[in-house]
C-alpha cells in the first residue's frame, strides 16, 4: 500500500500524458462516427504518419551541430506540418475510399478502411524501412527541465504534451459549439438529410470533419513522438484501438465523452504498468472495453437515444 | 393447367442485373461451358470437383505441390467459415484468425508433451470446436447488443490481445507454485505436435494431410451450403440486407448473429486444430494481423457470401504468391499482367494497343535522352543470363526478358532513392486517375502512369517481395470494394436506399 501510495502521483502524471495522447485519437474516430456512422480503421495509420512528418521536420530542423531555430519553433513548425499534412491525407483518404460508397451496405466501407490501413502501414514500410526512428527530443528540451512535485516528477516535455493536447481540445470545442461550420457539424451528425434540406453542404462537413479529425490525430503522432521517442510503422494499429476504446467509453459520437475516454484510458494503461506488469497492460485494456460493453454500452455520456429508421 | 413456371435461377436477384448477368455469361465456348457446368446439379458439381482434388495426389508425388494444394484447402475451409459470419450474416469478425490460433493452441495443449496430454484426436477435435463456439459466444455477447461496429474492434482487439498472451503467457506467476508456469511457449511456441490418429490409424505423409483438409473442407461446405438453404441461411440473408425490418418481422436477430458468429469460430477453431497437426508446432506469429488480412482478401476477391466464389479467392491468394517467388517469374507474370488488362479492359481494343505501344516509345525515348544528355545515371541490368547447361529454356528466357525490361526502363545507380521518390508520385496519381471520369485524357494519362508503374516495379517492389504483396492486398481491398464489390463470383446486390 504504501509503495502504492508513494508511485501513484507519478503514475497519475504518466496517465494523462499518454492520456491526453488517446484523447486526441479518439477525437478524430469520434468526429467522423458521429458523422458517418463510420469506423475509419486508417484513423491510426494517419496517426503513425503525422509522427513521421513530425520527425522528418525536426531531422531538417536539427542537424548534428544544434537546432537552427529556437526549440519552441521547432516543435510549432513540426506541429504545424504534420497536422496540415494528416489533415490533407485524412481528405484524401475519405474522397477516394469513403466517398464512393457513402451509400454501400454497411461492410463495404469497413473493409475499405482496413485496406486503406494496410496501404498506409506497408507504403511507409517501404519507403523508410520498418527500423524504429528516434526522435532526439533531449536536444531540444533537457531532460532535466520540470517541477518537482513531491513525489512525482512533471517534464517540461510532458507539460508540453498536456499542455498542447488541451490547447487543441479546447480549439476544438470552440469551433464545434461556437462556430458557423461546429453548428453545420452537428447538423449533419444529428440528421443528414435533413441538413441537406436546410442548405447544409454535407460534403463539404464531412472534408472538413476528416480533415480535423485527421489533423488532431497528426499532431498526436507528433506529440507521442516527442514523450516516447520511438516511432515504428505500425504504431498506428494499437494506438488506433486504444483511441477507438477511449471514444467507445466516452460515449462514441460525443465529443467530450472522447475526451474523458482517453484520459481514462491512459490512466488505466498507466495503472496497470505499473503496478500490475506492462506485458499485460493491453489485455487488460481490453478486458475494460469488454466490461464497459456489458456495463454501459452507450458509453459515460453517450446519449441512449433510439435508432431512427 | 400451365406447367409450373421454373424460379429464375438467382432467386432474389434483381430481374435486370440477371439479364446482365446472363448477357455477361454468354458467348464463346468458354461462356457455353460455364453454362453446360451451372446447369448440373448441384451434388454433381461438389462430386466433381472433390474428385479432381482427390486424385490430385495420385498424379502429382511432389511433397511441394501438395503442401501447397493443401494450403489452399486450408484457407478455403477458413474462408468458407469466414464467409458465415461476413458474408451471410454481415457481421465484420476482425478476431477470426484468433479462432484459428486458438484452436491450434488448444489442440497442441491436448495433444503434446507441453502438458503430457495426449487425448485422442477425435475427442481433442470435439474440444477444439466447444472452445472455439464457447469464445465466439463469450466475446459475441456483449458486443453484437449493439451495432456491428463494436464486434468489429471488439474481435479486432481479441486478436491483438491472442498473440500478445500467445507470445507472454509462457512465465505466468500463480499463487499455487514457485516456478512460473508455462502455458503457451512464448516465441518459441509448442513443438513436437501429435499427428491426427484416429483409432489407430496416424496421419503422417503430406499426402495423409492433404485428404484431411480436402474431407474438412467438404464437411464444412457441405454442412455450411445446407445451413445456408434451410430457414437459418434465409433469416441470416434477412438479417444482413436490413436488421431493422428482420427484428421487426419478430426474427431474432440477436440470436442469430450469434449462431454464425459462434459457428464461424468452431470451424476456424477445428482448420486451426488441423494445421497446428499438420505443422506439428504453434506458434504465436501463425496468427497475426496478416494472416487476417490475406484472409480477408481472399473473401472479398472471391465475393463476400459465395461458397465457390471464397474458395476460389483462396485458391488464388495461396497459390499465386507461390508462383511469383522467382523474381524473373514475377517480372513476366506482372508485365504480362499489365499487357493483358491493357488490351482487354480498354474499350475500344486499339486505345489499349496505342497506350502500350505508348509506353514502349515512352520508355526508349526517355532512356535515349538520358544516355545521350547525362550517360552516368543509369546503369546496365543486374540480371544475367545463366549457361544453358545449368538452366532449363523457360528460366533463360525468363531472364532475357528481365535483361530486355532493364534495357528499357531507366535503371538508376541509386535504385532505393529514386524508386521511393517515384512511389510517392505514382500512389496519388494512381489513385487520382481511379477516381477520374472517363475521357480521352484519362486514356491519355495512362502512359506516363504505367511508365511510373514499371520503373516503381522494376527498382522497389520487385526488391520486396513481403511488401509489394501486403501493398497489393490493401489496394485490392479498397479498389474491390469501390468498382467491384460483389467480387468475382458473387452475386451483384441491388440497393434500395
Amino acid at each position: 500500500m504504501a509503495q502504492f501510495l508513494s508511485q501513484a502521483p507519478q503514475q497519475i502524471v504518466n496517465g494523462l500524458t499518454l492520456g491526453s495522447v488517446y484523447a486526441l485519437i479518439a477525437l478524430g474516430y469520434s468526429m467522423v462516427y458521429g458523422i458517418l456512422q463510420l469506423l475509419n480503421f486508417a484513423h491510426g495509420d494517419v496517426y503513425m504518419v503525422g509522427a513521421f512528418i513530425g520527425f522528418g521536420v525536426l531531422t531538417v530542423f536539427l542537424p548534428d551541430a544544434g537546432p537552427l531555430l529556437p526549440a519552441a519553433l521547432v516543435i510549432l513548425l513540426m506541429l504545424v506540418a504534420a497536422m496540415i499534412g494528416c489533415g490533407f491525407l485524412g481528405v484524401a483518404i475519405e474522397w477516394f475510399a469513403y466517398r464512393p460508397l457513402r451509400n454501400a451496405p454497411r461492410i463495404a466501407p469497413l473493409i475499405s478502411a482496413l485496406g486503406m490501413s494496410i496501404l498506409l502501414q506497408n507504403s511507409v514500410q517501404l519507403t523508410l524501412t520498418a527500423q524504429f526512428r528516434v526522435y532526439h527530443t533531449e536536444k531540444l528540451i533537457p531532460i532535466s527541465a520540470g517541477v518537482d512535485l513531491g513525489p512525482a516528477h512533471l517534464s517540461l516535455v510532458r507539460v508540453l504534451v498536456i499542455g498542447s493536447a488541451i490547447v487543441m481540445m479546447v480549439g476544438l470545442a470552440y469551433l464545434v459549439n461556437r462556430t458557423r461550420l461546429g453548428r453545420a457539424m452537428r447538423a449533419v451528425a444529428l440528421d443528414r438529410e435533413a441538413a441537406a434540406m436546410m442548405g447544409v453542404n454535407v460534403d463539404q462537413v464531412i472534408v472538413l470533419t476528416f480533415f480535423i479529425g485527421s489533423a488532431l490525430a497528426g499532431g498526436s503522432g507528433v506529440l507521442t513522438g516527442l514523450v516516447f521517442g520511438r516511432i515504428w510503422h505500425t504504431m498506428g494499429f494499437n494506438a488506433g484501438l486504444k483511441g477507438f476504446t477511449a471514444a467507445v467509453i466516452g460515449g462514441i459520437g460525443n465529443i467530450p465523452g472522447a475526451m474523458l475516454g482517453g484520459l481514462l484510458i491512459g490512466l488505466l494503461e498507466a495503472f496497470a504498468t505499473g503496478f500490475i506488469s506492462s506485458t499485460y497492460s493491453d489485455v487488460i485494456v481490453f478486458v475494460v472495453l469488454i466490461l464497459f460493453l456489458l456495463v454501459r454500452p452507450r458509453g459515460l455520456l453517450g446519449a441512449t437515444g433510439a435508432q431512427k429508421v | 393447367m400451365n406447367p409450373p413456371e421454373a424460379l429464375p435461377e438467382k432467386f432474389g436477384t434483381d430481374e435486370w442485373v440477371a439479364q446482365v448477368d446472363a448477357r455477361r455469361a454468354g458467348g464463346g465456348w468458354i461462356g457455353k461451358l460455364g453454362a453446360r457446368w451451372g446447369a448440373l446439379p448441384i451434388s454433381w458439381r461438389f462430386l466433381g470437383l472433390l474428385l479432381v482434388g482427390a486424385i490430385i495426389p495420385l498424379l502429382i508425388h511432389s511433397d511441394y505441390v501438395l503442401r501447397v494444394i493443401g494450403t489452399a484447402w486450408l484457407f478455403a475451409t477458413l474462408a468458407v467459415g469466414l464467409n458465415v459470419v461476413v458474408g451471410y450474416a454481415g457481421l465484420l469478425d476482425l478476431g477470426f484468425i484468433a479462432f484459428y490460433g486458438l484452436g491450434a493452441y488448444t489442440y497442441a495443449l491436448l495433444s503434446s508433451g507441453h502438458f503430457n496430454v495426449h487425448l485422442p484426436s477425435w475427442l481433442a477435435l470435439l474440444i477444439v470446436a466447444g472452445v472455439g463456439m464457447a469464445f465466439g459466444l463469450l466475446l459475441g455477447s456483449p458486443s453484437l447488443r449493439l451495432l456491428g461496429d463494436y464486434l468489429a474492434i471488439v474481435t479486432l482487439g481479441f486478436g491483438l490481445v491472442f498473440v500478445q498472451l500467445g507470445l507472454n503467457l509462457d512465465r505466468l506467476n500463480v499463487p499455487w507454485s514457485n516456478t512460473p508456469l508455462n502455458i503457451t511457449g512464448g516465441s518459441n511456441g509448442i513443438i513436437n505436435l501429435d499427428p491426427l490418429h484416429f483409432f489407430g490409424f496416424s496421419l503422417s505423409t503430406v499426402a495423409n494431410y492433404y485428404y484431411a483438409l480436402l474431407v474438412w473442407l467438404a464437411i464444412v461446405l457441405l454442412v455450411i451450403y445446407r445451413l445456408n438453404q434451410s430457414h437459418f441461411g434465409r433469416a441470416w440473408r434477412a438479417m444482413r440486407e436490413d436488421p431493422l425490418a428482420a427484428e421487426a418481422m419478430g426474427m431474432p436477430t440477436r440470436r442469430l448473429k450469434l449462431f454464425s458468429f459462434a459457428t464461424g469460430a468452431a470451424v476456424a477453431g477445428v482448420t486451426g486444430a488441423i494445421f497446428a497437426a499438420w505443422q506439428q508446432s504453434v506458434f504465436p506469429n501463425n496468427f497475426d494481423t496478416n494472416s487476417l488480412i490475406n484472409l480477408y482478401a481472399m473473401v472479398v476477391l472471391g465475393g463476400v457470401g459465395s461458397l465457390p466464389g471464397v474458395s476460389l479467392g483462396a485458391g488464388i491468394l495461396t497459390v499465386v504468391p507461390e508462383l511469383l517467388r522467382s523474381p524473373e517469374l514475377s517480372r513476366v507474370i506482372f508485365y504480362m499482367g499489365l499487357a493483358l488488362a491493357l488490351v482487354f479492359l480498354i474499350r475500344p481494343r486499339r486505345n489499349g494497343l496505342a497506350v502500350l505501344v505508348g509506353v514502349v516509345g515512352l520508355g526508349l525515348i526517355l532512356r535515349l535522352a538520358v544516355q545521350a544528355v547525362a550517360p552516368g545515371l543509369v546503369s546496365p541490368p543486374t540480371i544475367e543470363v545463366a549457361a544453358v547447361s545449368i538452366s532449363s529454356g523457360f528460366e533463360r528466357a525468363s531472364q532475357s526478358f528481365g535483361v530486355l525490361v532493364q534495357r528499357w526502363i531507366l535503371l538508376p545507380k541509386d535504385p532505393n532513392t529514386a524508386g521511393n521518390l517515384a512511389y510517392v508520385l505514382l500512389v496519388p496519381a494512381l489513385l487520382a486517375w481511379a477516381r477520374m471520369k472517363p475521357s480521352r485524357w484519362r486514356t491519355l494519362l495512362l502512359v506516363p502512369l504505367l511508365y511510373l508503374l514499371s520503373f516503381v516495379w522494376e527498382t522497389r517492389l520487385s526488391a520486396e517481395p513481403a511488401i509489394t504483396r501486403l501493398l497489393l492486398i490493401g489496394t485490392l481491398l479498397v479498389i474491390l470494394m469501390i468498382f467491384r464489390p460483389q467480387g468475382l463470383l458473387g452475386a451483384r446486390r441491388v440497393e434500395i436506399a
